[in-house]
């Protein structure tokens, strides 16, 4: 962190895409559902005051569909499939221009009937949202989804290993529960800001995005256009946690703005935040078996993961969701199927933690659960299973550079466990990284040091100090002699995108290629890239979820008011495995971010519906943790071995949190299945115990 | 409509009436509107309006002006001198950028079930002084606040201060909340005791703030562990609590019980 003062964020220096300007813009506002299902039946734009510019379903009928994993969205809907769907768009010379131009105009729906629930949704009889069934899109997220045709399931994932069934009715021991996690929002201080321009039929798009490369082939395909035309510029974001992944604002703001014939600049406001991308909301049947010593034999999840109104990354977070969901143990016997479900609710897409927050809870819960049933304490149960250098993993991958045992171990340790239990509760994470995926790197010399292109976007994680401080080391040079300038797809090499923490480990790797590259050539420019393959078989899980696993462990000790069922934090501690931290405080942030927003996740963080309208749409009603709300003692751990390689860890301490402090709970006798646990959850359980 | 005096004020208020929305420190405002569920066509703005803001004493009796901001109650000496529960209570609202701009008329006239000053100004015997161009009238707090966001104040009236009576011997305010730290109470209690008189007040729970004087009248004049709770029973089986977001109806039932008898505890 700069000195106090100096810090463009903090003086105002640092220009956001939310701060993008272009001479001639005009400003845009959305024409939105207010129903949760509902066919456009005709749009009334008359009264829409002059030297404004209307985009109606006419104007988007050459163009395609778009979407990540599964091409299902339409630049303007024309049936609205969410309270929030985009059907119309207005430009105007102001944003208060363009939001009273939209007050104008009159749509007539027919309304259809909803599902909000992706159990509900895919019982026989259910709405379907989506006639077409869902296919892979291929040209941006290698995923091959599985769709169940004739139902809301866009996509199904699989792990077969072994013979779950049988292995289960043979074990000695069986926990089986259900557990369940809502919505909720991602909250970045900085809403989705786009600003579309069109030249001589390239368009460019200054955007608040994590992924440019995956925004700019979307786009291409959704307008017939050759990649090369389409440039993504990506500015800093104040804050994104998966809010900002492919194409959100882009499309209706590029349509706009070539109906315009002028740039156009589209903000959105805090509500609308929470009808553009949420977390998925879970429901996890788990079933574990064991032998009487506490050898796991077998694991059954079913999870239904509601994706929303479209699939976005839903059947990438339905995958990561169900391997993560095994959790990091020798189990022989493992069946997974796990369902990304349409139903009316706002889209859901990735979320800091992609996925493992909601199925870590469930299986870190039943592991506390089996552990009570055997009489055993819950850390050496999860000590005698877990998965050690060597072992296979569910996906049948053999395990390398494991940390579990000492991430567990340093977090049990935090607290005392090992003194006294009560009131504490321990949580173990494998999180898989972006695989497979591909980051180039550019390094060139200019006068004064060196510039460093690629695609890293900085989201307030830290990426450009930490690629300045990696190319500093690796160039013997000073890192203010380095500047990463901001992504741009016309110049950054290739990157997959910067999600699943995988940019100091990927990117970081390919500078030092880059770096070689520049010394072994003429010294002026040299480039780096490096790729992880593999991938899994959605029919059988079989295959390489990852080629470099987050590890990670939480503890927390909690005291109850047992007459109001206010929980106390009194201690939260997270031990993730580093291998070589690159850059300290960064990091360390990093660390102290996610528990903070796992506390949130935990504790406070629901996005509630009536009828599939938000009710909770403004972060007055909406609790996100305050500085009041942190645990009497926030400690972690970054666990670093010599010599180690660098290891994400943009999020890994946060889906351990939750499941923690459930089994802080479940140590004094308190059996919660709910997210978020509010006092009033924890004194239901009292009343049971 | 931004007037610098009161009497200006006031005469704004009787010619435009509820056509012109008043505006104090914006914050209950600002996210109705924000969502669009409020489009004012008229403000009738009291931001310059210097005389409505102040802290005075006088005659033993504490006088809020209505554009007195929360942290000024929080942090003012003569509050915090005289009337302790009054700053604790302004203090334990939101968090400070939102006590910076909301205001004791503010919070009263806009009658949020869930708010803090309610329940602390009923249980201290506070008025409300309502002014129209035609004169003043002070009302109690269960005068003023009739409903869900419903007042008595008259579409020629502002309300333009508060008056807190000499303190009494002891008082509490518990602000229990189900959610985070700077949320809104889930259940308020506010409770005093003054020589042999205990009176208790319960906010958040219900539209208006609840009280039954009956039931700590019954309870004598010695208040005892027992007494807290019969009163605290007594209170839970009374009151008429709503569902919300921070708690269904029947947990705010418990948590009263609890937490009227903590007050109590506290007056011991």
């Amino acid at each position: 962190v700069s000195a106090a003062g100096l810090d463009p964020r903090v003086t105002g220096a640092l220009r956001y895409a939310h701060d993008a300007e272009r001479p001639g813009m005009l400003h845009a506002a959305l024409v939105r559902s207010p129903h949760a299902h509902a066919r456009v039946r005709e749009i009334d734009a008359s009264a829409v005051p002059e030297g404004c510019v209307v985009l109606l379903g006419e104007d988007v009928a050459g163009d395609g569909a778009y979407g990540c994993q599964v091409k299902d969205e339409r630049v303007l809907a024309d049936v609205a499939r969410h309270v929030g769907d985009v059907v119309a768009a207005v430009a105007a010379p102001t944003r208060e221009q363009a939001r009273a131009a939209v007050r104008a105009v009159r749509v007539e729906w027919e309304e259809l009937p909803a599902v909000f629930d992706p159990v509900e949704a895919v019982a026989a009889g259910a709405p379907l949202l989506h006639e077409a069934p869902a296919r892979s899109a291929r040209e941006t997220v290698s995923i091959d989804v599985r769709p169940i045709p004739g139902s809301n399931v866009c996509h199904r994932f699989r792990i077969r290993y072994g013979d779950a069934a049988t292995a289960m009715a043979a074990a000695d021991v069986v926990v089986e529960e259900v557990f369940r996690t809502p919505s909720a929002a991602h909250a970045p201080m900085e809403p989705h800001a786009a600003l579309a321009e069109w030249e001589d039929g390239r368009l460019t798009l200054w955007t608040a995005t994590q992924t440019p490369f995956n925004v700019r082939a979307d786009l291409a395909g959704c307008f017939g256009m050759a990649e090369e035309d389409v440039r993504i510029v990506a500015p800093p974001m104040g804050g994104s946690f998966g809010a900002k992944t492919f194409v959100r604002l882009e499309a209706v703001a590029a349509a706009l703005a070539r109906k315009a014939g002028r740039p156009v600049k589209l903000v959105l406001d805090r509500a609308e935040e929470f009808v553009t991308l949420n977390r998925h909301p879970a429901v996890m049947r788990i079933r574990i078996g064991a032998r009487r010593d506490g050898t796991l034999v077998a694991k059954e999840l079913d999870c239904w993961v509601d994706t929303g109104a479209y699939a976005d990354c839903g059947p990438g977070v339905a995958t990561k969701l169900g391997y993560a969901g095994v959790g990091p143990y020798r189990i022989p016997h493992v069946r997974v199927d796990s369902l990304a479900v349409y139903t009316n609710l706002p889209p859901n897409g990735a979320y800091r933690g992609y996925g493992a927050t909601q199925s870590v809870w469930a299986s870190e819960r039943a592991m506390d659960m089996l552990a009570a049933k055997l009489g055993m304490s819950p850390l050496e149960l999860r000590r005698m299973n877990l998965l050690r250098d060597g072992d296979a993993f569910a996906t049948g991958e053999v395990m390398h550079d494991v940390h579990f045992e000492e991430c567990l171990q340093a977090a049990a340790d935090a607290v005392g466990y090992e003194d006294d239990p009560a009131g504490k509760g321990l949580c173990v994470l494998l999180k898989g990284m972006q695989t497979p995926s591909r980051a180039q790197i550019a390094v060139e010399r200019t006068p004064i040091g060196y510039v460093v292109r690629c695609a890293s976007t900085e989201m307030g994680q830290g990426v450009r100090r930490s690629l300045r401080l990696m190319a500093a080391e690796a160039l013997g040079c000073e890192p203010g002699q380095v500047e990463v300038p901001d992504p741009d797809t016309d110049s950054s090499p290739f990157d997959t995108r910067t999600t699943s923490s995988r940019s100091t480990h990927m990117m970081g790797r390919a500078l030092e290629a880059a770096v070689a590259d520049l010394r072994d050539g003429d010294g002026e420019r040299g480039v780096g890239e490096v790729f992880n393959d593999g991938g899994l078989d959605p029919d059988t899980g079989q295959g390489v979820a990852s080629s470099h696993w987050h590890q990670g462990a939480a503890a927390a000790h909690v005291t109850v008011d047992e007459e109001t069922g206010v929980l106390t934090v009194e201690h939260l501690h997270a031990s993730v495995y580093a291998g070589r931290v690159v850059n300290r405080p960064g990091a360390e942030l990093q660390n102290e971010g996610s528990m903070i927003m796992g506390l949130g996740a935990a504790l406070l963080e629901s996005i509630l519906f009536a009828d599939g309208q938000v009710t909770n749409a403004n972060l007055s009603d909406y609790n996100v943790p305050a500085a009041g709300d942190l645990p009497k003692r926030l400690t972690h751990d970054l666990i670093e071995r010599e010599g180690a390689e660098v290891h994400g860890l943009g999020e890994t301490a946060l889906p351990p949190v939750p499941a923690a402090i459930g089994n802080a709970l479940q140590s004094l006798g308190l059996h919660v299945t709910e997210l978020p646990i509010t006092p009033e959850l924890v004194l239901e359980a009292v009343d049971r115990r | 409509m931004a007037p610098s005096d009161v009497e200006e004020a006031l005469a704004l208020r009787a010619e435009h009436g509820d056509e012109a929305t008043v505006l104090a420190g914006g914050t209950f405002l600002g996210i109705l509107m924000n969502q669009g569920f409020l489009r004012p066509s008229a403000f009738l703005s009291l931001g310059r309006v210097t005389a409505l803001k102040g802290i005075e004493v006088a005659g033993g009796e504490l006088r809020l002006g209505a554009m007195t901001t929360h942290r000024d109650v929080e942090r003012s000496e003569a509050v915090r001198a005289g009337w302790p529960v009054l700053a604790r209570a302004f203090g334990l609202v939101a968090s400070p950028r939102v006590r910076n701009q909301a205001t004791v008329g503010g919070v009263l006239a806009d009658a949020d079930y869930a708010s803090d000053p309610p329940a602390v100004l009923a249980a201290l015997g506070a008025r409300a002084v309502l002014r129209s161009p035609s004169g003043e009238r002070e009302v109690a707090m269960d005068e003023l606040i009739l409903g869900y966001y419903e007042t008595c104040i008259e579409p020629d009236e502002l309300l333009v201060e508060v008056v807190v009576p000499p303190s009494p011997d002891r008082a509490t305010y518990r602000k229990f909340r189900s959610r985070s730290s700077e949320d809104r109470p889930c259940v308020a209690v506010a409770a005093t005791r003054d020589g042999p008189a205990v009176r208790v007040v319960v906010g958040a729970v219900s539209e208006v703030p609840q009280s039954f004087p009956d039931l700590c009248a019954q309870a004598g004049a010695t208040l005892d562990a027992q007494a807290a709770r019969a009163i605290a029973a007594g209170y839970a089986e009374r009151i008429e609590p709503m569902s919300d977001a921070r708690g269904s109806a029947a947990y705010r039932r418990r948590v009263t019980q609890v937490e009227v008898r903590r007050a109590l505890e506290e007056l011991m």
